[in-house]
């Protein structure tokens, strides 16, 4: 990773939790923009914090979040959005009692309001290509379609505000191996077309698979890092997240 | 035509029924959409109401503004009311709970009334019926035209709010907030616009409940609370949050109420609202139309 370039994310001695709770502490990452970065660690190492202190849904109270040098880490959840940071939450958070085509159509909410017509029907064209089956069931309550359908609507709906950074907190949780292949090779294909990706996973090979450079957080701290390759061949983490050795 | 029969005396009933059940089910559509967005029952809706007819009485019989244009001042200033309660009395609580912010508007309501009793005295006001009040002759009905005004516009108010929740961005985006606040933020919605918003049309349409009831009903300071009540049992009857619930409960409750108060006891009339919320919280506390297969929207 070139340390020259600003990156696009940076992440500085951030500290984060829940009332008396610390759920991260100190903790310094960085995305360069065009690559996947990958978080991985056990359940409650302080994943899910650490992406919602970014994308402004709970707030640091320490440290300081940079994106595309502008400082975010006091900002809003709505205004992060409108600068293209978008999250798609642990859990897809869909809008599970109306129609896919709403769900669509409220991601690209920040272009109505700006009347942007055609960005919002670029991003409907593009994200229907990328996802057949949603084009299918455009009619539908969100509610009832399946995992991997729901886990590719929360996908879509993130992209249809044009993120130049993508989070994703563990998009193959609960999820069938064939849909979690599919997922990951979504993410290829983002990555492919030039999307910044801050990726967190349970799924540790995959997640190492598909990034450049990855972080592995243990109890609010990241403990290691380096490009994904090298960690992959990593003593330690073989043995503790990929269960060789 | 001296004396009625029965069958015309109890569609008489009927019409009344459907005019008070329609301003009930405008107070409860209004309800419903503060409390999808916020999980608030707004205890101060009843006084939207009453603002706007005592609104409406001042503009357009004390100082001469004609119908319309006194309808839509009265509206806007209505309008204003509702987001002043959001901004004054409800966002600036400091510690936020349902519980909290619904006292907030038991004060807030109290407030208003006061207010109004400031301004307007005690005595309740006439206003004159949009088209005179020349009774309508039909099929040896009796009707007011007021009453097919009052059944008219909240058959409007329906059919407005059903293109903006359904067509409108801003509409979404409101059901958005009810459906899941926190990928509403993710999108970019700032949910606090939409809860002003959601107060801003709820006082509006309290608004249009007050100055199509005032011609029928007198208005006065102290009317609001009732009027509350009146329209959180039809919103509880037809299921909290639901719109068609709204309308079906108010209607219900109309029904009920007129014929009560007809072939029963008139002097109760004011309790049958109040024996119908209990029986349905004992009997079936989801509602009439609250609580469906989880898949289809209980929001809209
Ligand atoms: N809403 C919450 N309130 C209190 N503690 C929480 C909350 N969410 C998470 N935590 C705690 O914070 C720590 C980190 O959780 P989280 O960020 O969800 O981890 P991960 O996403 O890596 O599984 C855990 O100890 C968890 O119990
Ligand atoms: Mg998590």
């Amino acid at each position: 990773m070139s340390k020259t370039a600003a990156p696009l994310l940076a992440i500085e001695q951030l500290t984060a939790g829940y009332g008396p709770i610390t759920a991260i502490k100190g903790v310094s990452l960085a995305v360069t923009a065009g690559q996947v970065v990958s978080i991985i660690g056990a359940n409650g190492a302080g994943k899910t914090t650490l992406l919602k202190a970014v994308s402004g849904m709970n707030r640091a109270t320490r440290g300081r979040i940079v994106f595309n040098g502008r400082e975010i880490t006091r900002l809003a959840a709505d205004r992060i959005v409108s600068l293209g940071l978008s999250q798609v939450a642990e859990g897809r958070q869909i809008f599970a009692h109306m129609s896919v085509a709403d769900n669509i159509e409220l991601g690209a909410y920040l272009f109505h309001r700006q009347r942007k017509r055609q960005l919002i029907d670029e991003g409907k064209e593009a994200v229907y290509t990328m996802f057949p089956v949603l084009a299918k069931r455009a009619g539908q309550i969100a509610g009832t379609l399946s995992g991997g359908e729901q886990q590719m609507l929360a996908i879509a709906r993130a992209l249809m505000a044009r993120p130049t950074l993508l989070l994703l907190d563990e998009p193959s949780m609960g999820l069938a191996p064939l849909i979690v292949r599919d997922i990951f090779r979504t993410i290829e294909q983002l990555h492919a077309g030039g999307t910044t990706i801050l990726l967190v996973e349970q799924n540790a090979r995959a997640a190492l698979q598909v990034a450049d450079y990855a972080y592995v957080l243990e109890t609010g701290r990241v403990v290691l890092e380096g490009p994904a390759r090298q960690l992959a061949d990593d003593p330690k983490v073989k043995r503790a997240y990929l269960g060789i050795g | 035509m001296e004396s009625f029969t029965l069958t015309q005396q109890l569609l008489q009933f009927m019409v009344t029924g459907l005019t008070i059940g329609s301003i009930y089910a405008m107070v409860a559509i209004g309800f419903n959409i503060i409390y999808n967005v916020t999980e608030v029952l707004n205890l101060a809706q009843g006084e939207f109401v009453m603002l706007g007819g005592l609104i409406m009485v001042s503009l357009h019989v004390a100082l001469g503004l004609p119908l319309v244009a006194a309808f839509a001042a009265t509206v806007a200033t209505v309008t204003v009311v509702g987001m002043l309660l959001d901004r004054l009395a409800i966002r600036p609580v400091r510690q936020p709970t349902v519980m909290s912010l619904i006292i907030a508007t038991v004060a807030a309501s109290m407030i208003f009334k006061g207010l109004a009793m400031l301004i307007w005295g005690k005595n309740p006001y006439d206003l004159p019926a949009f088209s005179g009040r020349e009774p309508i002759l039909l099929g040896g009905l009796v009707i007011q035209s007021q009453y097919l005004w009052v059944i008219g516009f909240m058959v409007l108010v329906t059919v407005l709010l059903a293109l903006f929740f359904n067509r409108t961005i801003l509409g979404k985006a409101m059901r958005a907030c009810s459906d899941n606040g926190a990928a509403a933020r993710l999108v970019g919605i700032n949910t606090q616009q939409m809860v002003l918003l959601a107060f801003a049309v709820s006082a509006a349409i309290g608004a249009v409940a007050g100055i199509t009831l005032t011609p029928i009903a007198l208005m006065d300071y102290d009317r609001g609370a009732m009027l509350a009540i009146k329209g959180f049992a039809a919103a509880i009857l037809g299921g909290l949050g639901s719109f068609p619930g709204a309308i079906l409960g108010g209607i219900i409750l109309g029904l009920i109420e007129s014929y009560g108060a007809g072939l029963l006891l008139s002097g109760y009339k004011d309790a049958y609202a109040l024996i119908v919320l209990l029986l349905v919280l004992f009997l079936r506390p989801s509602g009439i139309l609250g609580g469906m297969a989880a898949a289809r929207s209980k929001r809209v």
